[in-house]
């Protein structure tokens, strides 16, 4: 399994292809939700998760993430939100699209790696540990 | 444009903001920064080697912006990333700057609780010597910050 991030900061993506293979997984790279779509066109039966920011230029995260949950294939694919947005109506908004989890950016390494844990159900090991 | 008048909101922005400093340079950055002090200027005015800027605007509009030298910039990137700041190129600092700069700002604005505030994408500036300023009659707070000896500004112009 792998993990698309979907982030226009590459500094974030590449934190989080750090923390991704630490844990065993590759992180596929996306900087907006068009670039996102073409890799789920591609790569969605490889995706165990995607980690998607909230503001972006082009096709936002919002935009996206209602997007791929009218997807017939992409739709049962767990979203996380690494957003800086923390406002509660952000947070229902994402919920309520089908966001499985929302992270709060800054995020610890700890908190990003228990979230990626329980989205892909390993229940405290990584895919390589 | 009206900045904040609000004084209680004034002073929940500023304290968020300081919180946010210090929370996400020890979460992101792995560092722990100490208080300099804070002043207030008349402009928003930067011309340290790298600054990072996001727009306010909504409700409550104006701007904050993060500034310091190259190598304190690169060793924040760095350890950001995991990478060595010799790894770092331009484009690499731009975006870790302007990436900072988002954080810090949003973290401000969860800290202190406000809603209807929308961020702009940052902005990010890299360079040997230049002088950027943001035109408004609004005054501008400076938070500096210490880091290795070193002063990393915090710009609050609302």
């Amino acid at each position: 399994m792998k993990l698309l991030s979907v982030d226009d900061s590459r500094t974030i993506r590449r934190v989080i292809s750090g923390i991704g293979s630490t844990l065993g997984y590759e992180v596929l790279e996306a900087e907006n939700g068009h670039q996102g779509l073409e890799v789920l066109e591609e790569s969605s039966h490889e995706i165990g998760l995607i980690l998607l920011d909230w503001n972006m230029p082009g096709m936002d995260g919002y935009e996206f993430l209602t997007t791929i949950k009218k997807h017939p294939t992409f739709k049962t694919i767990p979203v996380m939100m690494v957003t800086t947005e923390g406002e509660k109506s952000y947070i229902i908004k994402a919920v309520q699209a089908g966001a499985a989890h929302y992270l709060t950016k800054p995020f610890s390494q700890e908190d990003m790696v228990a979230r990626i844990l329980e989205t892909m159900g390993m229940g405290g090991q990584g895919k390589g540990a | 444009m009206t900045g904040i008048r609000d004084k209680s909101l004034r002073s929940a922005l500023i304290t968020g903001l300081d919180a946010s400093v210090q929370d996400i340079l020890a979460t992101m950055a792995w560092t722990s920064v100490s208080f300099e002090g804070r002043e207030v200027v008349p402009d928003l005015l930067l011309s340290d080697g790298v600054a990072g800027l996001v727009r306010m605007q909504g409700d409550h509009e104006g701007m904050v912006a993060i500034s310091t030298d190259k190598p304190v910039g690169m060793e924040l990137v760095s350890r950001i990333i995991g990478l060595p700041a010799d790894d770092l190129n331009t484009e690499d600092l731009l975006d870790g700057v302007g990436e900072l700069a988002n954080m810090i700002c949003g973290g401000m604005k969860a800290k202190a609780g406000i809603g209807g505030v929308q961020l702009s994408s940052p902005v990010a500036i890299v360079g040997r010597e230049y002088s950027a300023l943001w035109k408004t009659h609004l005054k501008t707070e400076i938070l500096s910050y210490a880091l290795d000896k070193r002063l990393f500004r915090v710009h609050a112009c609302f």
